[in-house]
């Protein structure tokens, strides 16, 4: 239960790929910005029913691969470019989206296609997997999906990894294509502006929606030709309202001054702020008093690029990172471009034409939806003291936990367990929203209401009178319900009605935004997403990331059964399978004192370009010895999707080990879901609490585990391993 | 008028999802949004959708939206002043 002071460790941006409506490559973006060009036109990628007007941010030219889905051809683009000077493959890939194949996916099911095979790139971690497979990454792939501030996300998670010194290098960004779903969704809020975007302007009406992808090559490898250093991030979650954001700018401000203090620099230091300046009334309005705040007496230049590149979403954070990156290499500052008439109320003042200055230090926001605030601190290379930023390392310990399986809660799920039943199916709506008030759910459907539900019984159960900060959640497949009455409305309808409490419900972070409005739960708000390993993926972030925590962290997964769209989806779920659900909430600790069982995540690689991944697995672990002094017992986590290729793995690592202790198949338990990890690990804390594993379990007699804990290895695609121990 | 602001009473706990509320809980004079009900600008949005769907009047902008939403009656007066002939 160590904080490591990590060494100050440089973290150079050596790399960029950027592919936008304002063109490909560094090179034309550069130009661009130079000559003050808009990316904004009429939409063309899909004829709309009825046009709710305003132009858009749609890269011009056909794409060359239709093979993926747009947004994982312009990662893969952006991916190449950011590459393409580096000899080697990177440690780690680390993306932001919100929408992954939902371009395509949305073709099929306006024609009611039915074979799964035309959804295989639909979820979002997809687009990472196939970038990964692009550059060679042998290491962690991480998905993280909190709306429009994942781009930003997703290099503060780098940035967390980079500074444990266990990795070199790792591309990190953002990107998203446009489609249906997001197009009439924020149309449906009214935030759009018919004119195209205009920032800060006092007659601003709304966003323009757009799409890109921008890739980092993060390093902490001596850059000596690096374009700038990452110097700091920082995140917040208004915890006020799932689309709008808090007025008084509170979250956003905590956002920077996290940033600053990160990087252990002063605000005054700040030359220019990126401003996320969406252009809706209320977004300008909330982060203009937020910077105000922060920036009291000498403020600094600022503009928003999102009149030029339209708001492309997830993509936007890493987008305006490397815009960030070129206003310090090029001594260019964007210009606010769409504003004429700077809005006196936000007491501000763009910058209106392109500018040169010498700047050295970029503070960039990004927020999105669930009140899912970062920013960045980005730098010229090699100026600044590198900041001694603390570092997760080692386990949390657990205080709390909740599960919810066909069976039941956590202590049902047990029950049915220890007399080795399955727990198969899907819990019923009453039992799911046991404790929680019409109110609360009105407006919800399944998978927040399974959130908010675990959360609170994960809570209660640690007995914590600290309500937790921050709230790191893993779901495989987001919204499902959601998500399909959105489409399926808009479809009905010949495009021409869309949900807005659908929509805001369909985004992967919405679940934990409801959790975090329930605590007031102002730290992290991290939603991880990657198939049957976003529940690993969580416990990673949180593990990395949340450091300063005094009171718990909830870290969980959860994922609905969806009786069109999971069969779909997850090629895990078959037809004529008992279509089953649930999740798994754990209420963590960091520091304290040191009683109760730990859990980490302690391996986590891709399989693929990775011949040696069980042996290093092992090695990961401390060795065979290590793995049977302390692991009484496995929990494998085999996806049907890849039962041959998991079970001979699972073979393997038995080989290799000599592991003889109990191994539970958990899958044949719970049911297939991406989210059973996450029961798993439930699982896995009350059997280690209680001391047996049940003999019904494994098909032997009841096993003492004399004090040895208890290890979740997931297998197929990637190969993770969660220790819960001593 | 009156026939309209019972309709309206009835879709609006159902698209809302109004566990617990009944069509006499509404007052049609009360404060629509940020009121006893407990709504906010989605519900508002999400109203606009119906009232797109079933009576064909767009609102399509915050400034109306906020005046046509600002109580039942309000919204009840606004259909049936721009209620297209022959519409329901």
């Amino acid at each position: 239960v160590t904080l490591q002071t990590a060494t100050a460790r440089r973290i150079y941006v050596a790399g960029v790929g950027i592919v936008s409506p304002l063109g490909h490559g560094l090179a034309e973006t550069i130009e661009s910005i130079r000559k003050n060009r808009t990316g904004l036109r009429p939409l063309t990628l899909f004829a709309t029913g009825k046009n709710r007007g305003g132009p858009v941010g749609e890269i011009q030219g056909r794409l060359e691969n239709p093979s993926i889905p747009r947004t994982h051809q312009l990662a893969c683009i952006a991916a190449e470019q950011a590459m393409a000077r580096c000899r080697y493959s990177p440690d780690a890939v680390v993306l932001g989206t919100t929408t992954g194949g939902m371009a395509a996916t949305e073709e099929y099911l306006k024609i009611k296609e039915r074979d799964s095979t035309y959804y295989r790139y639909h979820s979002l971690g997809s687009v990472a997997e196939v970038v990964a497979s692009r550059v060679r990454c042998p290491g962690p792939v991480i998905t993280v999906s909190t709306a429009c501030s994942s781009g930003a996300v997703a290099i503060k998670v780098a940035m967390a990894m980079l500074r444990t010194g266990r990795m070199t290098r790792i591309l990190a960004g953002g990107a998203d294509s446009l489609c249906r779903l997001t197009y009439y969704g924020f149309g449906a809020l009214q935030l759009i502006d018919p004119q195209g975007a205009r920032p800060l302007d006092q007659d601003r009406q709304g966003m323009s929606v757009a799409e890109g992808a921008a890739m980092l090559l993060l390093t902490t490898d001596g850059a000596e030709d690096a374009l700038a250093e990452i110097l700091g991030a920082g995140w917040s979650c208004d915890a006020y309202h799932p689309a709008a954001p808090d007025p008084q700018g509170t979250g956003a401000l905590a956002a920077m001054q996290r940033a600053i203090e990160d990087a252990g620099i002063s605000v005054s230091q700040v030359d220019y702020v990126n401003l996320h300046g969406t252009g809706t009334v209320d977004n300008d309005l909330s982060e203009a008093r937020a910077v105000n705040r922060l920036f009291r007496d000498k403020k600094p230049l600022v503009s928003s690029v999102k009149g030029a590149f339209g708001h492309s979403l997830g993509a936007s954070g890493a987008i305006e990172a490397v815009v960030s990156a070129i206003c310090i290499s090029e001594h260019l500052v964007a210009a606010n471009t769409g504003c004429r008439h700077p809005d006196p109320a936000l007491e501000l003042n763009p910058v209106a034409e392109p500018l040169k200055a010498s700047i050295s230090m970029v503070l960039s926001n990004s927020f999105g939806f669930g009140g899912n605030n970062a920013s960045l601190l980005i730098g010229t290379a090699n100026t600044f003291t590198p900041s001694v930023a603390k570092v997760g390392d080692g386990a949390m310990r657990v205080k709390g936990s909740a599960c919810f399986t066909g069976a039941g809660d956590a202590q049902a799920t047990l029950l049915f367990l220890s007399r080795g039943k399955s727990c198969k199916g899907r819990l019923s709506d009453g039992e799911i929203c046991k404790g929680l008030s019409p109110a609360e759910t009105r407006r919800l459907k399944r998978l927040p209401r399974m959130a908010l539900s675990l959360a609170l019984a994960a809570y209660e159960d640690s007995g914590s009178k600290v309500v937790p900060l921050s709230v790191f959640l893993g779901t495989g497949w987001g919204a499902l319900s959601e998500t399909d009455s959105f489409l399926d409305r808009l479809f009905q309808s010949g495009e021409r009605l869309s949900s807005p409490t659908d929509f805001v419900g369909s985004v992967h972070n919405a679940p934990a935004c409801q959790v975090a409005i329930r605590f007031k739960a102002t730290g992290a708000n991290i939603t991880t997403t990657g198939g049957d390993y976003s529940f690993e993926q969580a416990v990673m972030v949180a593990g990395l990331t949340a450091v300063d925590e005094t009171g718990p962290v909830l870290v969980m997964g959860v994922d609905e059964g969806h009786g069109e769209l999971s069969a779909l989806f997850d090629l895990s779920v078959l037809p004529g399978d008992v279509l089953s659900d649930g999740g798994g909430a754990l209420c963590l600790i960091r520091g304290g004192n040191n009683s109760g069982f730990g859990m980490d995540c302690i391996f986590f690689q891709n399989t693929k370009n990775n011949p040696d991944i069980i042996p290093s697995l092992i090695d990961g672990l401390g060795g065979p010895e290590s793995v049977n002094e302390r692991y009484g017992a496995l929990l494998a986590g085999i996806p049907g999707g890849f039962r041959e290729k998991g079970e001979e793995q699972l073979r393997s690592f038995m080989t290799l080990s000599g592991f003889t202790n109990p191994v539970i198949d958990y899958r044949r338990f719970t049911g297939e879901f991406a989210a059973a990890s996450a029961v798993a690990a439930v699982m896995a804390v009350r059997l280690a609490q209680k001391g047996v594993i049940p003999g019904p379990l494994f098909g032997g007699k009841d096993f003492d585990l004399q004090g040895r804990g208890v290890l979740i290895l997931g297998l197929g695609e990637f190969i993770t391993a969660v220790g819960v121990a001593q | 008028m009156e026939k309209l602001l019972s309709e309206l009473k009835v879709k609006i706990i159902e698209i809302l999802n109004l566990a617990n509320v009944y069509p006499e809980d509404i007052d049609e004079n009360d404060q629509l949004i940020g009121g006893k009900l407990g709504l906010d600008s989605i519900d508002l949005l999400e109203m606009v959708m119906m009232v797109e769907k079933d009576y064909g009047i767009t609102i399509n902008n915050k400034e109306l939206g906020e005046k046509v939403f600002a109580s039942l009656k309000a919204l009840a007066m606004h259909i049936e002043q721009h209620a297209s002939a022959g519409s329901q």
